[in-house]
This record gives C-alpha cells, sequence and structure tokens, in this order.
C-alpha cells in the first residue's frame, strides 16, 4: 500500500472531518466533497500497487491495475457528486430563507432538551 | 391437534374483532366455544401419558420456530386454562348488562389472552414460550385497561405492563442462558443444566417468573390490577395468567431444580409471598382485594413447593394448583356477582347476604373451605400434602418450609373466615338487585368441582401422579389421601384450622386500618424516575447542534477502531508508485488544507477545485482512464455549482464556529488517524492476488467489452448502477424543486 496514498487519504479525511463540523453551510459542503475523494481514493489503494489501464489488449492482465475497486470508486465518485449537488440547493434554498448559509440549532431538539425537567404528563392517580 | 386448536382460537379471534360491535354481549358466548372445545379435548386426554407434539418451523438452522408439546402436565393446565375460560367467558354474558360499551372488543381480547395462555402452557421451545408469555402480557394490559376512561384502570395497566414485561425481557435473557447451558432449546429434552451460565440463568429465570406471578416485591401490580372487570380478574389473577411463573418455575425443575440458588432464590419469594400476602389479605376492606393478596399468598405456596422439588412436594403444588384454580375461581365470580347485585364491594358495607344470595352463599362456603384447607374438599387434600411434603424434608429448609407452610395456613384460614363472615354473616343487611341466574352457574360449577375432586380423588389422584412425574423427572410418585389416619400432618392441618378460625374471628370484630398501596407508589415512582432520567439524557445528548452531534459520531468512530490496532501491519506498505504520486498526495492535501484555510467562499471553491483535479491526475498514475474522465466533469460542474450557489452571499464566511476550534481540530485528526489505522489494519492481510486475468476474459468473453471497468458497471453489477441512477434522478428532481421553490414560501418558524 501506497504510503503517499494513505497520508492523502489521512489528510483529506482529517481536513474534511474539521470542515464539516463548522457552522456555515458553504464549509460544511467543502467538507463533505473533500470525505468524498478520501473515501475513493481509499477504495483505489484497496485494491492493489498502480497499473496499466485495465483495458483488454493495451495490456496484459499481469501489468493491468485492478479493475473492481476503479468500478466501486466510480460509483462512490457519482453517488458523493450528486450529494453535494443536493447540498449545495438547500445551501441556496437556505439562503433565499434566511439571508445567510449559517446551520442553526435543531429547534425541535432545543425543545425536548429544555423540557427534560418537567414531567410528562400528569401522574395518574394510584390504584387504591 | 394442536394447531387446529390454536388457529381456532384465532379464527374466532377474527371473527370477534371483525363482528363484535355488531354481536356486542352476544360476541361472549361465540368467544366461549374455542376454550369449551379446548377443554373438552384436553379432558379426553386426561390419563393417557402419550405427549402429543406440533412444530411450526422458521428458522431451521437456528432452532427457531414454534414447537409445542402437549403432555400429562400440560393436559391439566389445559383443562384449567380452557375449561376455566370457557365458564368465565359464560359468566361475563351475565355480568356485562346488554348496554355494556365495548363488549365485543372485550370478548375480542380475553380470548386472545386464552390463546396466548394456551400457547405459553403448550410451549417447548424456549422461543416460543416467551413469546406467548409477552402476548399475555401485553393482551392482559388490554384487558386491565377495559375500563379505559378511568384514570386509575389506566395506571395499573401500565404499571403491571411495566412489570410483567419488564420480567419478560428478564426471562429471555435467562432461558437463553440456560439454553445455552442444557445444549437445547426444547425444555422437555433438558437435562440437568451445570455451570456459571446455568446459575445466572435460574436467577433470571427466577426473577421472570416472580414477576407474573406476583411475587413480593413484584406483587405491586397484582391489587392494582383488580380495577379490571371481575372476569378478567377471575380469570388472569386467579386461574392463568399469574399461574404462568408457576408454570414455568415447574417445568424448568428437572433442569435447574438441582441449583442451590435456584431452590434459594424460588423458597425466598414464595415463602416470603406467601406470608405478606395473607397479611395483605387480611387487612383489606375490598373483597376483591382480599381475594387478589390471597392470591399473591397461594402463589407463594406453589412457588414455594416447586422450588422444594421433592417429589411429595411437587405433586402437594400440583394438587394445590388444581385447587386454588377451582376455588379462587369461583370465589372471585361470586365476588363479582355480589358487586353487580349489591353495588358495592367493600366488606364493611355488605352483611346477611346468606339469605338474599343463597346460591352464591353456599358456593363461597364450598369454595371458601376449600381455600382454608378444610374436609371434604380437595383443598384439604392439597394441604394436607403440603405438609406432609414439608414434615419429609430434612435440614434448614424442613423448619423454613414447615414453618412458612404452617404460619401461612393459619393466615388464609383467618382470611377466608374474615371474608366470609363479613359477606354472609350479620352486619348491615343488603338487598341486593334482582337478577338473573345464569351468572352463578359457572361458579357453583367450579365449586362444586372443589367437592368432586376430593370424592373422585382416586382418578384424579391417577392425573396428578403423571403430571407430577413429568416435572419429578419420572420419579416414583408417594400418593394423596383423602383421609391420611391420625399422622402428624393431620394433627397440624386441625391446630391450623382452630388457630386460623380464632385469628380470623378476632380480625373481623376488630376495625382494620387499611394499608396504604406503598408498593404500588414506589413502583410508579421507580418508573418515573426512569423517565426522568431517560429525558434527561437525551436532553443531554440530543441538544440540536449539528456540529457537536458530527463531533460525537467522530469521536465514537475513531474509538472503535482501537481494536484494530492489534492487527496493523507495516510490511505490505510501499513509499509510492511513482516520485510522482508523492508530490500529487501531497498536492491534494494542500489543496484541501488551502480550502479550509482561506478566508473568502470563491477561494475555498477555488481550492475544492484544484483538489479535485489533483485527484484526477493521481487516478491517471494509478491506471484509471474512466475515474480520470469522471473526475473531471464532476470537479468542473461542483466548482460551478459552489460558485452559482454561494454567489449571492458575501465574499467571506461568517466569522463564527471558532469557539470550538481546538476540539475540532483534536476530533477531526483523530478521526484522520483513524481511517489510516483502519486501512492499515484491513490491507494487512490481502485475500490472494486479485483475479484480474478472470475478470479481463470474462469482460471480453460474456460482457462483449474491453473495457474490464465499464464491462463490470454496466453488465456485472447492472443492477447497483441502475440504483445509482435512481439516485441521480431523486438528487435531480430535488434539486429541480429547491431550485424552483418561490422565495418567501418557507414555512415560518414553529
Amino acid at each position: 500500500m501506497s504510503v503517499a496514498l494513505l497520508g492523502a487519504v489521512g489528510g483529506l479525511t482529517a481536513v474534511g472531518l474539521y470542515l464539516m463540523t463548522g457552522r456555515p453551510l458553504s464549509r460544511i459542503v467543502l467538507g463533505y466533497a473533500l470525505l468524498g475523494h478520501a473515501a475513493v481514493v481509499a477504495l483505489l489503494i484497496a485494491g492493489g500497487r498502480a497499473g496499466r489501464p485495465p483495458i483488454a489488449g493495451r495490456a496484459v492482465p499481469e501489468a493491468m491495475a485492478n479493475p473492481l475497486p476503479q468500478a466501486i470508486a466510480l460509483t462512490a465518485i457519482v453517488i458523493s457528486f450528486g450529494l453535494t449537488l443536493f447540498l449545495l440547493s438547500l445551501a441556496r434554498r437556505q439562503q433565499a430563507l434566511s439571508g445567510d448559509d449559517l446551520v442553526e440549532d435543531d429547534l425541535e431538539d432545543r425543545r425536548i432538551a429544555a423540557r427534560q425537567g418537567e414531567p410528562d404528563e400528569p401522574p395518574g392517580p394510584s390504584a387504591p | 391437534m394442536i394447531l387446529g386448536l390454536l388457529l381456532l382460537h384465532l379464527a374466532v379471534c377474527g371473527l370477534l374483532a371483525a363482528s363484535g360491535r355488531r354481536l356486542g354481549r352476544r360476541g361472549l358466548l361465540v368467544g366461549a366455544v374455542p376454550p369449551a372445545v379446548t377443554a373438552i379435548w384436553s379432558a379426553t386426554r386426561l390419563g393417557t401419558s402419550a405427549p402429543q407434539t406440533a412444530e411450526v418451523t422458521w428458522v431451521k438452522g437456528l432452532d427457531l420456530g414454534l414447537t409445542f408439546r402437549v403432555d400429562a402436565f400440560g393436559d391439566v393446565m389445559t383443562l384449567i386454562v380452557s375449561g376455566i375460560g370457557a365458564l368465565v367467558f359464560v359468566y361475563a354474558h351475565g355480568y356485562f348488562s346488554p348496554e355494556a360499551a365495548g363488549t365485543g372488543r372485550f370478548a375480542t381480547t380475553l380470548l386472545a389472552f386464552s390463546t396466548a395462555m394456551l400457547g405459553l402452557v403448550w410451549s417447548d421451545s424456549v422461543w416460543s414460550l416467551f413469546i406467548f408469555w409477552e402476548l399475555t402480557s401485553v393482551t392482559s394490559f388490554l384487558l386491565i385497561g377495559h375500563k379505559s376512561a378511568e384514570g386509575t384502570a389506566l395506571a395499573a395497566a401500565r404499571r403491571t405492563l411495566m412489570i410483567t414485561g419488564g420480567g419478560g425481557l428478564v426471562l429471555l435473557a435467562g432461558l437463553l442462558l440456560v439454553a445455552r447451558a442444557a445444549d437445547t432449546t426444547l425444555i422437555s429434552q433438558m437435562l440437568p443444566a451445570h455451570g456459571a451460565s446455568a446459575v445466572a440463568g435460574a436467577v433470571l429465570v427466577m426473577v421472570g417468573a416472580a414477576t407474573k406471578s406476583a411475587q413480593t416485591p413484584f406483587h405491586v401490580w397484582l391489587p392494582g390490577a383488580m380495577v379490571a372487570p371481575t372476569p378478567v380478574s377471575a380469570y388472569l389473577h386467579s386461574a392463568t395468567m399469574v399461574k404462568a411463573g408457576v408454570v414455568l418455575v415447574a417445568v424448568l425443575g428437572p433442569a435447574l431444580g438441582h441449583l442451590a440458588t435456584w431452590q434459594t432464590l424460588g423458597l425466598a419469594f414464595g415463602i416470603a409471598s406467601l406470608l405478606w400476602g395473607a397479611g395483605g389479605a387480611l387487612r383489606h376492606r375490598d373483597a376483591k382485594l382480599i381475594l387478589a393478596w390471597g392470591t399473591v399468598s397461594q402463589l407463594g405456596m406453589l412457588i414455594t413447593l416447586f422450588s422444594a422439588g421433592t417429589p411429595k412436594a411437587t405433586l402437594a403444588a400440583l394438587a394445590l394448583l388444581v385447587a386454588h384454580a377451582l376455588f379462587k375461581g369461583a370465589l372471585f365470580l361470586v365476588v363479582g356477582e355480589v358487586d353487580v347485585r349489591a353495588g358495592t364491594r367493600n366488606v364493611d358495607e355488605l352483611g346477611g347476604l346468606a339469605r338474599s344470595m343463597p346460591g352464591a352463599f353456599w358456593t363461597a362456603v364450598l369454595a371458601g373451605l376449600s381455600m382454608a384447607g378444610a374436609p371434604p374438599l380437595l383443598g384439604f387434600v392439597a394441604k394436607e400434602a403440603a405438609i406432609e411434603a414439608a414434615l419429609a424434608l430434612n435440614g434448614p429448609e424442613r423448619w423454613a418450609i414447615g414453618a412458612g407452610v404452617i404460619a401461612g395456613s393459619v393466615l388464609t384460614v383467618a382470611y377466608t373466615v374474615r371474608l366470609l363472615v363479613k359477606l354472609f354473616g350479620p352486619g348491615p343487611r343488603t338487598e341486593p338487585a334482582r337478577r338473573r341466574t345464569a351468572t352463578a352457574a359457572p361458579a357453583a360449577l367450579l365449586a362444586a368441582a372443589g367437592v368432586a375432586g376430593y370424592a373422585a380423588l382416586g382418578p384424579l389422584l391417577g392425573v396428578l401422579k403423571s403430571a407430577a412425574g413429568r416435572l419429578a423427572g419420572g420419579a416414583e410418585m408417594p400418593t394423596l389421601y383423602r383421609w391420611p389416619g391420625l399422622t402428624a400432618a393431620l394433627g397440624i392441618s386441625l391446630a391450623v384450622l382452630a388457630a386460623g378460625l380464632l385469628v380470623g374471628l378476632l380480625v373481623t370484630r376488630r376495625q382494620v386500618r387499611v394499608p396504604a398501596p406503598r408498593g404500588a407508589r414506589w413502583s410508579d415512582q421507580c418508573l418515573e424516575a426512569t423517565l426522568a432520567f431517560a429525558k434527561a439524557v437525551t436532553g443531554r445528548v440530543q441538544h440540536g447542534s449539528l456540529p457537536v452531534y458530527l463531533v460525537t459520531m467522530t469521536a465514537a468512530a475513531a474509538l472503535a477502531t482501537i481494536p484494530f490496532l492489534g492487527s496493523v501491519g507495516v510490511g505490505h506498505l510501499f513509499a509510492w508508485d511513482t516520485p510522482l504520486q508523492a508530490i500529487l498526495a501531497a498536492t491534494v492535501v494542500g489543496a484541501a488544507l488551502g480550502a479550509a484555510a482561506v478566508g473568502t467562499r470563491l477561494g475555498a471553491g477555488l481550492a475544492l477545485g484544484a483538489a479535485g483535479i489533483t485527484i484526477s491526475a493521481i487516478f491517471v498514475i494509478a491506471g484509471a482512464p474512466d475515474l480520470v474522465l469522471t473526475q473531471l466533469l464532476v470537479e468542473t460542474v461542483i466548482v460551478v455549482g459552489f460558485v452559482l450557489a454561494f454567489g449571492r452571499l458575501s465574499r467571506r464566511f461568517p466569522p463564527v464556529g471558532l469557539r470550538w476550534r481546538s476540539v475540532r481540530l483534536g476530533v477531526a485528526g483523530v478521526g484522520g488517524a483513524a481511517v489510516v489505522v483502519g486501512l492499515l489494519a484491513a490491507s494487512h492481510n490481502p485475500a490472494g492476488a486479485p483475479p484480474i486475468a478472470e475478470m479481463v476474459s470474462g469482460s471480453v468473453g460474456e460482457g462483449g467489452g474491453k473495457n474490464v471497468v465499464n464491462v463490470i458497471l454496466t453488465d456485472m453489477r447492472a443492477l447497483d448502477t441502475l440504483g445509482e441512477v435512481v439516485v441521480l434522478a431523486v438528487v435531480a428532481v430535488g434539486i429541480l424543486a429547491l431550485a424552483r421553490a418561490p422565495a418567501d414560501s418557507g414555512s415560518p418558524a414553529p
């Protein structure tokens, strides 16, 4: 396993996580995209050494790169692409509504947290 | 036959559920049919020793399925459950007035309970036992809460569900441990189990049984459950549901009875309930509560005898089990009749009913004498046998059980006398309303069965002996006597009767102070404390901040990689495929850092683009041309999308989210390291060289394409790719909807 690419995976993950734990949605999108990159590279290095493109006739199989992780990585790229775009349009919608792109705390969760001292319902009268 | 009967129950259940409203009170008579059929079936089987089995397999390899087995003990229990069930249905038909609401629903639930109880009694595998056990908890919850408009009924129903349902979970854990220790899930095939897991399982099973059988200190739900309609109390809380725990202790006797823990725990529960329950029965004024506390006491006696486990004790317990079902069912039905006709159950306001309700009086006297253990009734035989079994033990158990049984019997006689004298003796004369007599017949039948059992002890003894033989592992059975002759047990019995009569009359004279339902309050407080704790935890953990959620999740995932640290290997590492790869890797990390560090949105977007393009260069080196093309395309669109999405915002990021920077940095670093550790551990042992040659030949030969990656996507994993396309289509629809929504249509904050 290539140490260089392993380092890239670790670095991309760390930076992606750092960005995703922030408040601005634009940074969260950045972090998400970087995490996607990390996942794709991780898939790639799981397949073994680099090699010639896996196209029949262009190289002998012994010299080829493993095609299976490439296929899976391709799926990963496309899916993370779709979700990144979806996040972006969510961010755009939020701007239209609130004028900025900050992720606020979930109001419903806040309400539940604030209610913790109160009883759920009036306790039923105890049996005779 | 077993499955047929269960299906009959279910079918009638469905019929009642569908047309219960139309049938109204008549639904109760329809509901009596399946139990009656079952009772007749089991009555014909009494005495035959061949067990019948049935099985519905679900997962064969895991021994999962419903396994039923009706043996000699199962026959006795079936007759009790279904026979009394049929009588209770008939009784309920007279108990409810024709205008009463919800009778159809009641009939459905009662029959559902009856079905669950049968399933429980017939179960042979621990799985089916547990399932039917929980079903009885759920259906009894519905029955206790039948008068759902009353807060008391709901509170009592909830308490019952919490205690018996919670006990069911304890039981499940116990059953799993026992099944592991005994190496079989079939109860009938369990041999004496040994080892730590058998002991732990025995403790858990006994606790589960104690919750269901209302053993002190888990008895608190039973008195509260008396808010249920009287047919429910008579059926569930005397004859059937509370017997479930006893049945469990009985059938697991062969597997666990030799464990000292099992015996000690059972005796502790049993003797405590025997005395505490009898004490409670002496102190209450509500006739139903007196009977309920008496049930706690009698169940304690049963658990005591079954836990003692000698052949004598087992036989005595079986006799008492039958006798108790008969007399307690009859007494509950009588009390229900008194309640309906006199309008109260408070024994201080009742009296003189012997003249106005002679049928009920004689029924109650017969049943009461059986409960007190007086001849010539089945209760006497059982009590004699119990005392004799206690005397035949040796060691400290002899004294503990003997003292417990004798003291409990004295108190039992006392509360019986008190109940009978208060209801039927001199006192405030209650004038009962007129009523059809159909209500009285089931109770009279049950009470008469107690006499019949004494008269026909010979045939009954044969049945009980074969049932006890099954429970005691085929040991030699003693016998039961109608009249034991001049033995020590008889002397004790007569002394008990005399002492009990004395105590009973003394207590009847005195005004008693009704104890506060402290146990019920404590159990409610426990429940409330649990809820408050759950709420506090939810409030702490679910506070609504997305960043904190992410930090928590990352930290937890990082912790989860710790076990893999041991399998990390570095032998398969090499620096790079080509030196250029190292440069590119450094560039991509640098671009990522830039995207994080740069203050403007445009700059960050461009840095993201740079990272993506570098990644595609890495793909070039790896030999993945398809990835290169896709990545370049995707990256371009994302950068354009980024600019479009945030173009209208201020150029710089807002200055927020700085407070927790060090925590975020730390967690991010740990998360990155965890991914590296995971990859190192996972790649340490590759499963041989990848079969590239096969993939290539398959791609050309079967897929008809030279580009192996493309063939994998469009041919070998075509269904996955279809799913991927669907995801993209859904995303496109979502984006379109978001983009076209007018600016002011957002829902206002709640």
